[in-house]
C-alpha cells in the first residue's frame, strides 16, 4: 500500500513525513473521535434534529412496548384464573388426598394442586355473601362438595392445552366430575391471540416507519456535507477514513437519542403513575403497572446505537463510491 | 511519469470525450493542455487522478496502470497527485488552515506537524495572515491560492490544475504561474489545462493542444520559445 508514497529527497522537501503514534487503525481512533465531536459542534442544528428524530422514534416504539408488556403481564395474571376443578361428593382422607395429588401433579402441565375441604368451601361461600349471611341460614357444610383446584403451567393455559389436560385428568381413577369454564378459557385465549397479532402488526409497522424516518434524516445530514466527503476522497482519503467519523457520529447520535428517549419514557411512566388516578377508575400505583424490564431498556439502548450506526452506514454508501 | 496509450473515453456510447490519445509526460515536465471548451481537457485530467476509468486504452502514472487499479488503491494514487479544480472545491465554512490541513490529516500526520507544514505552505502562497479566515470570505485569487496550497502541501509527484487562472487578474495570474514554476523546479511534474493563451505564451513550456477529444498539435518547449521569438 506504500507504492504511491514519495521517496524523499532532502533538497526538495523542507519537511519530512513524520513517523507517528497516530499511524494505523488504533492510533487514528483519537482522530476519528475528535473529528466526530468537532462535526457535531460545527453542525449543532442538524445534530439536534437527528437526535430529536431518533429520540421520538424510540420513544414511540418504547411507549408501545411499555403498553404491550403491561398488557401481557395483565393477561398473565388473568390467565391464573384458568383453573381446573375436580369435585368430589365426599370428604377425602389425607392419604386419599395425597395419592390423588401425586397422580395429578404427575400429569404434564399441572403446576399446583390445592385441596378444598367442605369447611374451606363453606368459608369461601360465606365470604362471598358477606352482608347477606341470612341466605346461608340452615345451610350445612355437608351440602357443599369438596374439590381439588388445579392451576396449570403457563403453556397449558390455552384452549387446547386445557382440553388435553382435562382428558388426561379424567383417566385418573376416582376422578369423575371436572369443571374448567370452557367458554371463558376459549374467549380469553382468542382475545389474547388477537391482541398479540394486532400488537405484533402495529409494532412491526412502527419499527419499519421509524427506521425509514431515521435513515432519511441521517441521509439528509450527510447529503448536506457531501462536499466534505468529495474533498476528502480527492486528497486521497481511504473510504474507511472518510466513513469512520461519520459512523462514530451516527453512533453517538443513536446513543444520545436512546438515552433521552428512555429518560422521557421513565418520566412519562412516573407522571402517569402519580397523576392518572384522578381520571382513571383504578389507582395505577397499586394496579401493578410496571416499567419496562431491564433487558427491554438495554434493547432500546442497543436499538438506538444500531439505528444511528446503520443509518449512517447505508447513507454513506450513496455518497462514497471510491 | 504519465503515459497514455490509445486512450479513449466515452461518457455515452456515441459521443467520445477523448479519442485514441497517446501522450507521454516525463518526470519533472511542465505541460499545458489547451484547446477549446469541450475539447477533453478536464476529462484527460480526471483520468490522471483516477476519477474516471478510460473506456479503452491504458493510463500509466509512475508505472502504475490506473485503469487496472482496484478502487481501494485509488486513494494512494491520489496522495501523490495534487489537484487544483476549476471550482476550487474548498470547504466554504471552514478556515483556510483547515482546508489545507485536510490533505495531511488524511495521511495521518500529527497536529503539531500539520500546523508547521500548513503555515509553511501558506507563507509560500502569501496568505499566511488569512489562515484563520473562512474561505467563503476570501477573494477569488486568495481562494485559488488556498486550493493550490492544499494540492501542494503534501509535495506531490504530480500537480494537475484545471483552468487555474480562470477568473484572475494579471497580477494574480502571474503569481499563480510562478507558484507552478517553483513546484516544477522542486521536481513536481505539472500539467495545467487552460485556454488562456497569454499564460501559455508567457511560460515557454510544452503545449498539448486538444480538439474534439483528439490531440491536434504538440509543441515542444523549444519550438514554443521559437514561436515567441518570431
Amino acid at each position: 500500500m506504500n507504492r504511491w508514497k514519495k521517496k524523499k529527497t532532502e533538497t526538495i522537501k523542507p519537511f519530512k513525513r513524520p513517523t507517528l503514534a497516530g499511524d494505523g487503525f488504533g492510533g487514528r481512533i483519537g482522530y476519528f473521535v475528535t473529528r466526530a465531536i468537532t462535526n457535531i459542534r460545527q453542525n449543532v442544528f442538524v445534530n439536534v434534529v437527528t437526535i430529536g428524530t431518533i429520540t421520538l422514534a424510540l420513544l414511540i416504539v418504547s411507549l408501545f412496548l411499555l403498553v404491550f408488556v403491561n398488557l401481557e403481564s395483565a393477561a398473565e395474571n388473568w390467565s391464573e384464573r384458568v383453573q381446573v376443578t375436580v369435585y368430589f361428593d365426599k370428604e377425602l382422607t389425607p392419604p386419599e388426598q395425597n395419592a390423588l395429588r401425586g397422580k395429578i401433579l404427575a400429569l404434564p402441565g399441572a403446576r399446583s394442586v390445592a385441596y378444598v375441604s367442605r369447611e374451606e368451601a363453606m368459608k369461601r361461600f360465606k365470604n362471598r355473601l358477606r352482608g347477606q349471611e341470612t341466605i346461608l341460614e340452615g345451610v350445612r357444610p355437608e351440602v357443599l362438595p369438596t374439590s381439588f383446584e388445579i392451576s396449570l403451567k403457563r403453556a397449558n393455559r390455552d384452549t387446547l392445552g386445557v382440553e388435553s389436560f382435562v382428558s388426561a385428568l379424567k383417566r385418573i381413577p376416582g376422578i369423575m366430575e371436572v369443571q374448567y369454564g370452557e367458554e371463558w378459557v376459549r374467549r380469553f385465549n382468542s382475545f389474547l391471540n388477537f391482541a398479540r397479532l394486532l400488537g405484533g402488526l402495529l409494532g412491526g409497522f412502527l419499527v419499519v416507519a421509524v427506521i425509514f424516518i431515521v435513515s432519511n434524516t441521517i441521509k439528509l445530514t450527510i447529503y448536506a456535507r457531501r462536499d466534505e466527503l468529495e474533498v476528502m476522497s480527492l486528497v486521497g482519503a481511504t473510504s474507511f477514513f472518510i466513513k469512520a467519523p461519520f459512523l462514530l457520529e451516527g453512533l453517538m447520535q443513536g446513543i444520545a437519542g436512546s438515552i433521552i428517549s428512555i429518560a422521557l419514557l421513565f418520566g412519562l411512566y412516573e407522571g402517569f403513575l402519580h397523576n392518572a388516578g384522578s381520571f382513571l377508575t383504578f389507582n395505577p400505583v397499586t394496579s401493578g403497572l410496571g416499567f419496562l424490564p431491564l433487558e427491554y431498556v438495554g434493547g432500546i439502548f442497543l436499538a438506538g446505537a444500531l439505528l444511528g450506526f446503520i443509518g449512517s452506514l447505508t447513507s454513506l454508501k450513496r455518497f462514497i463510491n471510491v | 511519469m504519465i503515459q497514455l496509450h490509445n486512450v479513449s473515453m466515452a461518457y455515452q456510447q456515441d459521443a467520445s470525450a477523448l479519442d485514441n490519445i497517446n501522450l507521454k509526460i516525463g518526470k519533472g515536465e511542465f505541460v499545458f493542455l489547451t484547446g477549446p471548451s469541450g475539447a477533453g481537457k478536464t476529462t484527460l485530467l480526471r483520468l490522471l487522478y483516477g476519477a474516471l476509468s478510460p473506456s479503452r486504452g491504458q493510463v500509466l502514472i509512475d508505472g502504475q496502470n490506473v485503469s487496472r487499479l482496484p478502487a481501494s488503491q485509488i486513494p494512494y494514487l491520489r496522495r501523490s497527485v495534487g489537484v487544483v479544480f476549476q471550482d476550487f472545491k474548498l470547504l466554504q465554512n471552514r478556515t483556510v488552515f483547515e482546508n489545507v490541513a485536510i490533505t495531511l490529516e488524511v495521511l495521518g500526520w500529527g497536529r503539531a506537524d500539520i500546523g508547521k507544514k500548513v503555515m509553511h505552505i501558506l507563507k509560500q502562497m502569501g496568505i499566511e495572515s488569512k489562515f484563520n479566515m473562512i474561505t467563503q470570505r476570501l477573494s477569488g485569487g486568495e481562494q485559488q491560492r488556498v486550493a493550490l496550497a492544499r494540492a501542494l502541501v503534501n509535495d506531490p509527484k504530480i500537480l494537475l490544475a484545471d483552468e487555474p487562472t480562470g477568473n484572475l487578474d494579471d497580477a494574480n495570474k502571474n503569481q499563480i504561474l510562478s507558484i507552478f514554476r517553483e513546484a516544477n523546479v522542486r521536481g513536481t511534474t505539472v500539467v495545467v489545462a487552460t485556454h488562456d493563451r497569454r499564460l501559455i505564451e508567457q511560460s515557454h513550456k510544452r503545449i498539448v493542444m486538444l480538439n474534439k477529444g483528439e490531440i491536434v498539435e504538440q509543441m515542444e518547449k523549444e519550438k514554443n520559445r521559437d514561436d515567441q521569438a518570431l
